[in-house]
């Protein structure tokens, strides 16, 4: 009786058509207009034009100086026959610069290897591959691969840094199983000496000593999925990596990254005075928090025992003035800390302020002679078109890490053409 | 105006009336709710074919009626078998921009891969890389797996089609934190079982996006949603539609769904 009661009841609300918010009626009246899109078809390659003028203010030179850049940027991936894959991937940067240092045109060899999938879970590469490990943002003991790797910078975003770099001559084999894989990949010796010129092959910068990794990485819980590696080089002692993340929540990834071996100081290392190798320890402790609005915030802690601390910086300029400018280039060569204790803070939004409009932006902060590395980037997508503005400073006090940079500040407009 | 105060005055009338009747008649025996968390189940069902699949997902973004974006997606698909949660690798097609650059979703971990840089990197949910789209509506998802589902009312509500549907409403609560939305309201047709319409909440309250499931048909076995489209909570002027098209059965080997495979992902 009483469900009858109920079940009279609830028709007759039913039977009142219910109202549908005008905002949900003009939504789907949208959607009812919406174009069919054209079946578009997964390519094989990407490329892209980019011409970009840009200004820098280098040394205690009060001028800025102008100077043009021309790149092609492309990147072949495809299939030759079943199992058996391709992939090219090179960009020249062509330069017109006046300054002195003047940045010279180089063309970089990214990759170029053929792929043979010997099954869905064993794989072996060969040719020239951006091997790439590490888990944090800023800074990646683990990723070995990346000495010598930076042709030219066209952008210190790190993201740009671990893309636009000459990949690693390597034979690698990869075996995968559900909860883990294991990567050997090995790197002979080809040439000792660098070539800088503009189309070199430059094998002495990636391939100058006979190399070896070994990753292997295993899912012991949910969500968690360590990393550990090995790496080896002749001359050198092994070194033994770790990689981790895992999520704090809906909106928080927590990373770690850390190596351990036995290596020379950064010191030595720069001004060549032969010392002992001692154990060094190199690591990286961050976050990113997205907010509701997506914005992604990144702070990184990070770590080198090989790097000079404050005092030894200091005593620099006492063994040769050209000193901190030696020991600055091999970090950037090495791609490793210039200083042993950093902060590192990273922000990316995509969408911000108004539709289409990407912001990135990055503040490298050492901790020892309490200098820093800005950058800031806006780009604006259109369909092929990117139109992008990004700025560099370096500053601190003088004598200190970052004012040491010869550029102080540059400036640069760019637009991307997307062929 | 004066006519659709009439209406609000006569519906209003007709609740009241209604809730006085039942609760005169209020005996426990008389009204059972039904099993939400089965009608929850039903609804992924509908949605998601139970065996390995693939699809093309199209976003058109607009906003304020003009279109802004234009993304589209090649899908993956493949149910744990221990879990019953979906698997699913994502293939960026369209901007060439962005072409083949990749989303795995393998339990509750995102990755985000970029062939440029080999880099793989771990998202939270709360990360969008497609705009309004969270990456939890473009990867198929078992909500029965991840919320607590009770059930609210039957009340007819206007499908996508502007078609008055008689639906039970559910209320689903996240049963882990690391779910893209904390609440979600969500309307699933009384016999068919067909999903209609969903709120999506954020923990603070207030609405984070509402979605019509529209564009029903036959697709791999049974009728499925093919559009859904998706207004968002504080600017309403701004539209996502989601379509499906390719729908095929297909091996998705477990080797594609690991962040290990990422770099090796080659479909064809």
């Amino acid at each position: 009786m009483s469900a009858a009661l109920c079940a009279l009841a609830f028709s007759a609300m039913a039977a009142e058509p219910p109202d549908a918010p005008n905002d949900e009626l003009d939504a789907l009246t949208l959607a009812d207009q919406a174009p069919d899109a054209p079946a578009a078809a997964a390519q094989r390659w990407r490329a892209y034009l980019e011409g970009a003028g840009f200004s820098r203010r280098l040394g205690a030179d009060p001028d800025a100086k102008a100077a043009g850049r021309a790149s092609l940027d492309a990147r072949f991936d495809g299939t030759l026959t079943p199992g058996l894959r391709l992939v090219l991937s090179d960009r020249l940067d062509l330069m017109r610069d006046n300054a002195d240092p003047a940045i010279d045109s180089v063309n970089t060899v990214r990759e170029a290897y053929l792929s043979w999938s010997v099954s869905d879970s064993q794989t072996l590469d060969l040719g020239r591959v951006n091997v790439r490990h590490g888990a944090a943002m800023g800074y990646n003991p683990t990723d070995w691969f990346k000495t010598g790797a930076l042709r030219g910078v066209v952008s210190p975003d790190p993201a740009a840094l671990r893309e636009n770099r000459q990949g690693t001559v390597v034979l690698q084999g990869q075996q995968l199983w559900p909860a883990g894989g294991l990567t050997l990949t090995l790197s002979p010796r080809l040439e000792r000496v660098r070539d800088d010129d503009t189309f070199a092959f430059d094998a002495g910068a990636t391939n100058a000593r006979n190399r070896w990794l070994l990753a292997g990485s295993l899912k012991i819980a949910e969500g968690w999925t360590p990393e550990v590696l090995l790496h080896g080089a002749e001359g050198s002692s092994p070194q033994l990596g770790f990689n981790l993340s895992t999520l704090a929540g809906d909106a928080v990834v927590v990373y770690g990254e850390a190596t351990f071996g036995k290596g020379p100081s950064l010191v030595d290392q720069a001004l060549q005075t032969g010392g002992r190798d001692r154990m060094q320890r190199r690591a990286s402790l961050g976050l990113t928090y997205t907010t509701p609005f997506n914005l992604s915030l990144t702070v990184e802690a990070q770590y080198a025992s090989a790097a000079p601390d404050r005092s030894q910086w200091n005593a620099l300029p006492s063994i040769a003035a050209a000193a901190p400018l030696q020991l600055l280039s091999v970090a950037g060569d090495l791609q490793d800390l210039p200083a042993r204790r950093g902060a590192f803070v990273y922000a990316t939004w995509k969408d911000a302020f108004v539709r289409r409009l990407d912001l990135s932006a990055f503040v490298r902060q050492e901790l020892e002679t309490d200098s820093r590395e800005q950058w800031l980037e806006l780009r604006h997508r259109w369909d092929r078109f990117d139109l992008a503005a990004q700025v560099l400073v370096h500053s601190g006090d003088a004598g200190s890490v970052y004012r040491s940079i010869p550029q102080r500040r540059s400036l640069e407009l760019s637009l991307r053409y997307y062929l | 105006m004066f006519e659709r105060l009439r209406l609000h005055r006569r519906r209003a009338l007709a609740r009241l009336a209604a809730f006085a009747l039942c609760g005169m008649a209020a005996v426990p025996a008389a009204f059972a709710a039904p099993d939400a968390q089965a009608l929850l189940a039903a609804s992924d069902a509908v949605r998601n074919p139970s065996r390995p699949f693939s699809v093309t997902v199209n976003l058109l973004e607009y906003r304020n009626a003009r279109q802004t974006d234009n993304n589209t997606l090649s899908v993956y698909s493949k149910a744990d078998p221990n879990g019953g949660q979906f698997n699913t690798l994502i293939r960026f097609v369209a901007p060439q921009r962005d072409a083949n650059k990749l989303l795995l979703k393998n339990g509750n971990d995102l990755w985000f891969y970029d062939p440029a840089s080999q880099a793989s990197i771990r998202l939270s949910p709360q990360q969008r890389l497609l705009g309004q789209a969270s990456n939890g509506d473009v990867v198929t998802a078992n909500l029965a797996r991840d919320y607590q589902a009770s059930w609210l009312a039957e009340e007819d509500v206007v499908d996508g089609e502007r078609t008055t549907r008689h639906c039970h409403k559910l209320g689903l609560a996240a049963s882990s934190p690391d779910v893209t939305y904390h609440r979600v309201e969500m309307w699933i047709e009384v016999g068919s079982a067909r999903p209609v319409k969903a709120r999506f909440f954020a923990q603070s309250g207030h609405l984070l996006k509402t979605a019509f499931y529209r564009k029903f048909q036959p697709q791999l076995g049974r009728e499925r949603p093919t559009e859904v489209v998706i207004i968002d909570g504080l600017d309403p002027a701004w539209v996502t539609v989601m379509r499906y098209s390719d729908w095929a059965l297909r091996e998705v080997p477990d080797a594609w769904l690991q962040r290990d495979f990422l770099p090796r992902f080659k479909p064809e």
